[in-house]
């Protein structure tokens, strides 16, 4: 009996995923908030609509759009170093992502004339910040804490789990940050996979 | 040196740190975290100050750098910078030690509120359309120069007049010290949570017109007549402290509580005893419990100052038998001499009386009453008694006149020469009986300058709005009245940088007085408003609470650290001065405004726990704060005993219609049992026809139908002495209840 429970709640549940992904691709260009039209206001105190709890369920994200053609590639060609945009990877739970101060503190006097810097340099004589967008991060669902600083401390290279972005142009998802993506490597080097280390 | 090399020096050492300076002057005053060493994700606490009520207290800011929407130069973006994230209590801070109410906290959501005032702004539309068209600082505060540069060269400096709330610390000193040297009258004060008749009532017992401290951590009992002081009154968060010792601190010792009031609040829901004597009797009430303690000789007769002023006193208050009293409090005179006994048996103990009794017609006897009955406790400025807070010994600039009084002015046609209107940190068109007319008499005065952060029922009048930094952005300063037995001066630098193109109301008036100079220029010689608070502090470096005495420059960082400075512990409580002298009072019957023929119920609004008078009712986590004892949200009800409604035909969520002789108002019925058969109760701050998007045509506000009737000796509106008749309407829409199916009302559920 229980099973078939299951098996339903797994059909409704998927059957309502499928449909409202469907739903979406057909009315939303993007956003991973914006309502559909007919759903009701109010789903659940986190979500909006029937499909953003599915998509959240299912993990399912849109890919990050840039306000800038930032190249990971061409800063590291030129030997700048992760942190030092990335300023709190080693003292803090949260790496950063750099505003735009960050950017002219080089970008004042180089490549000046490139059209992207000259957009940087435009947004930042108006006073704003660059609105970047996360690449990764986990869903609050997921109720897990990554804590980068212990990770660098441990001698853990940034690529293993942002991938190569000596390849990247604008830097994209190229690894799947799910659990069994952490176990493996805690089990390999046998640190805690206690579900209290990342789960609090 | 290669290209390369140069990158990398510049990205470690961050030697274009100059780039950082490219930011409005007015930034560079005031003490940040510096940038570099903001870490994403790393937080620091900052000590700030609440400014939310009279109490004063201290707080704790968390800092994290964070990405903030906001304006800039017409286009709407993002900032990252270090944002305030999180406010707790300061613990070292002697008024709340670390804790803080709900309020406080919510008052973060002032500054990120979506719609604060981001620029200056002109009226564009007729007055009062609320239509506003964004100007430069530059030519908003050219014009407001030009216009007092007019009146004064007209020789009319007296018609520049200034309208505000509480104004406490620096701020009021310098609002004081332009008036003076402008040559205008002195600023009117407008706040409805102000206790006037305490104050002349304590300036006639003790000689000190303050609102009083209690030590309720020592009491052992404790009757407290009509004061919400575990929710919204005086010093709440002090006091509940005090109170949580009283009660659960003392092992072996639980003190003893009575609430005397008509409608169950917060704190009655916490009494041991709660008493509903008649409206406007609490003063009979507390004298016939001090009847019984002569009587039967339970405390020596004492006879002073504040007995004396009692008819009737030395020989044993002869009016006040327990049967007379029962005639006319409804109390049995039995309970009144069980109390009696009860109170004299568990010394030290303490009468507290504020709020509803206060705001009768008869409300100075009733509070001299129970300053007499404290006297007879033997409670006064003793241990687990009430005593007055010290006063820091700050440098007060003694040949100012008192502030004004707003309600004084407005009724005594004394607004009728103003030219210019300054308006600060005041909503009177909101707080005030529509009898009074009050938004027509602002309307007529030619000039309002408006130095809200929102715009409101009253600042929506204004021609020109000059928006104030945030509380968290703007340099702090508070005089706590009450709360603690030591003098305290909060003080903060600001939390965060200003989110929007703001300008402190304090830096804005030294800017125009500047730009006006002459006498003006010199009575104000301070830079900015961060000078003048370093210069006021200074007499406080050797008047106690750091030993020993730092370096001035160590004194001042010390202070911005610690958020305020507090003098050393007293041994004892403070002397009282002498008193002035007044002939003796005699009860006399409160006068209610309504037959109790056509107007049978007495209603009576309360001070909101969420909004106090109504001030922050634009703040979202108020609005969603559950009423602790209806759990009513995001609305108002009227209050209602279920027998009175049963006998009116009227049932929980139905419309009902309140009418006094001077408005009517509709709200929704809430049927609840801690509430006098003869009386309605009311939320105040609710009902707001323009205040941000979550207030704005939300609920009734029961202000605005109120009688215009004054307590006699202070002017002041006599809040509780109006009668209605309350009949049903029809079916309300239903009210939102904490725990309900919906939390949030329809028209925010997609937010």
């Amino acid at each position: 009996m229980r099973s078939i429970i299951t098996d339903l709640s797994l059909v409704v549940m998927a059957s309502v995923a499928v449909s409202s992904f469907f739903l979406n691709r057909a009315s939303l260009a993007g956003s991973f908030r914006k309502r559909i039209a007919g759903t009701p206001q109010v789903f659940t105190p986190a979500h909006p609509t029937v499909l953003d709890s599915a998509r959240e369920f299912l993990g399912w994200r849109d890919n990050a759009v840039q306000p800038l053609a930032f190249t990971h590639k061409r800063h590291v060609e030129n030997q700048i170093t992760c942190t030092a945009c990335h300023e709190g990877v080693q003292q803090s739970a949260i790496a950063g992502i750099p505003n735009i101060k960050v950017c002219m503190r080089c970008h004042a006097l180089f490549a000046k004339d490139r059209p992207e810097i000259k957009k940087l340099t435009a947004i930042f004589n108006s006073g704003l910040d660059l609105p970047w967008q996360r690449v990764y991060g986990f869903s609050p669902s997921a109720h897990v804490k990554f804590n980068h600083a212990p990770h660098i401390h441990a001698g853990v290279d940034c690529s293993t789990c942002h991938g190569d972005v000596t390849v990247m142009t604008v830097a994209v998802r190229a690894v799947n940050l799910n659990m069994g993506f952490c176990l493996r490597c805690h089990r390999a080097k046998q640190v805690s996979t206690d579900c209290i280390t990342c789960h609090f | 040196m290669e290209r390369r090399d140069f990158l990398k020096a510049t990205v470690l050492t961050g030697a274009t740190a100059a780039l950082s300076g490219c930011e409005k002057p007015a930034q560079k005053l005031v003490r940040f975290i510096p940038e570099e060493d903001l870490v994403p994700g790393v937080a620091t606490w900052k000590p700030s100050v609440c400014t939310l009520c009279s109490a004063g207290c201290g707080l704790m800011v968390r800092i994290l750098p964070g990405e903030a929407e906001v304006v800039r130069g017409g286009k709407l973006g993002t900032i990252q910078m270090g944002l305030a994230k999180k406010l707790e209590g300061n613990p070292n801070h002697p008024v709340n030690q670390g804790r803080l109410c709900a309020r406080g906290q919510a008052g973060l959501q002032i500054t990120y509120h979506p719609d604060r005032v981001n620029g200056p702004l002109r009226r564009s539309g007729p007055r009062g359309s609320g239509n506003f068209l964004a100007t430069t600082w530059e030519e908003a505060l050219s014009e407001v120069v030009s216009k007092l540069g007019e009146i004064r060269s007209k020789n009319r400096p007296r018609s520049l007049r200034v309208l505000s709330g509480r104004l406490r610390g620096q701020h009021g000193e310098l609002v004081r010290k332009f008036l003076k040297a402008f040559g205008a009258p002195p600023a009117m004060v407008f706040d409805p949570l102000d206790e006037p008749v305490l104050r002349q009532a304590n300036l006639l017992s003790f000689g000190q017109a303050s609102i009083p401290s209690f030590d309720l951590a020592r009491t052992n009992y404790l009757i407290c007549f009509g004061a919400d002081f575990l929710g919204t009154w005086n010093s709440p968060v002090a006091q509940s402290a005090g109170y949580g010792e009283m009660r659960q601190g003392r092992p072996g010792s639980r003190g003893g509580f009575v609430q005397v009031e008509q409608r169950m609040s917060q704190t009655g829901g916490n009494a041991d005893e709660w008493i509903a004597a008649r409206p406007g009797t609490e003063g009979v009430l507390a004298l016939g419990m001090a009847h019984v303690m002569l009587k039967e000789q339970l405390r020596p007769h004492v006879q002073d100052n504040a007995t004396r002023l009692i008819a009737g006193w030395s020989e044993g208050l002869p009016d006040y038998a327990p049967s007379p009293v029962e005639e006319k409090t409804g109390i049995p005179g039995k309970r009144i001499e069980r109390l009696a006994r009860e109170i004299t048996a568990h010394v030290p103990a303490v009468a507290m009386i504020g709020g509803l009794p206060l705001a009768h017609t008869n409300g100075l006897f009733s509070a001299l009453a129970v300053n007499a009955l404290n006297t007879l406790l033997g409670s006064v400025g003793t241990p687990g008694g009430m005593f007055f807070a010290p006063r820091p010994p700050m440098q007060e600039s003694e040949d100012l006149t008192e502030d004004g009084n707003f309600v004084r002015d407005l009724l005594g046609a004394k607004l009728d020469g103003t030219d210019v209107l300054l308006l600060h940190n005041s909503n009177p068109v909101f707080a005030t009986p529509a009898a009074w007319k009050v938004r027509n008499s602002l309307a007529q005065i030619p000039f309002i300058v408006s130095f809200g952060s929102f715009v409101d029922e009253t600042s929506e009048l204004a021609d020109l709005i000059l928006p104030d930094h945030s509380p968290l952005e703007s340099w702090l300063d508070d005089v706590p009245e009450s709360g603690t037995n030591r003098a305290v001066v909060s003080l903060a630098p600001p939390a965060m940088q200003p989110l929007h193109n703001t300008l402190a109301m304090p830096d804005a008036l030294l800017t125009i007085a500047h730009q006006l100079g002459g006498d003006l220029g010199k009575a104000l010689p301070w830079e900015s408003f961060q000078d003048m608070l370093q210069d006021s502090m200074a007499p406080l470096r050797t008047a106690g609470g750091m030993h020993p005495p730092p370096s001035p420059e160590a004194f001042w960082t010390q202070v911005q650290e610690q958020g305020g400075w507090w003098g050393d512990e007293p041994k004892q409580f403070g002397r009282l001065a002498s008193p002035h002298g007044r002939a003796a009072v005699k009860f006399t019957e409160p006068q209610f405004d309504g037959e109790e023929s056509s107007f049978p119920l007495h209603f009576q609004p309360y001070v909101s726990q969420a909004f106090l008078d109504g001030s922050l009712a634009h703040l979202p986590w108020m609005q969603e704060l559950p009423d602790s004892l209806s759990t009513i949200m995001w609305g108002t009800g009227v209050e209602i005993n279920p027998k009175t409604a049963q006998r009116l035909g009227i049932e929980q969520d139905d419309l009902v219609e309140v009418r006094s002789q001077h408005g009517s108002l509709m709200a929704p019925a809430l049927l609840s049992p801690g509430i006098a058969f003869d009386v309605v109760a009311m939320a105040m701050g609710q009902g707001h026809d323009n205040f941000s998007r979550y207030a704005s045509g939300r609920g009734a506000n029961p202000v605005t139908i109120l009688a215009p009737v004054q307590v006699a000796e202070t002017g002041s509106l006599a809040w509780a002495a109006t009668r209605v008749r309350v009949s049903k309407v029809g079916k309300a829409r239903p009210a939102l209840f904490s725990g309900g199916l919906f939390e949030r009302p329809s028209e925010l559920q997609s937010r």
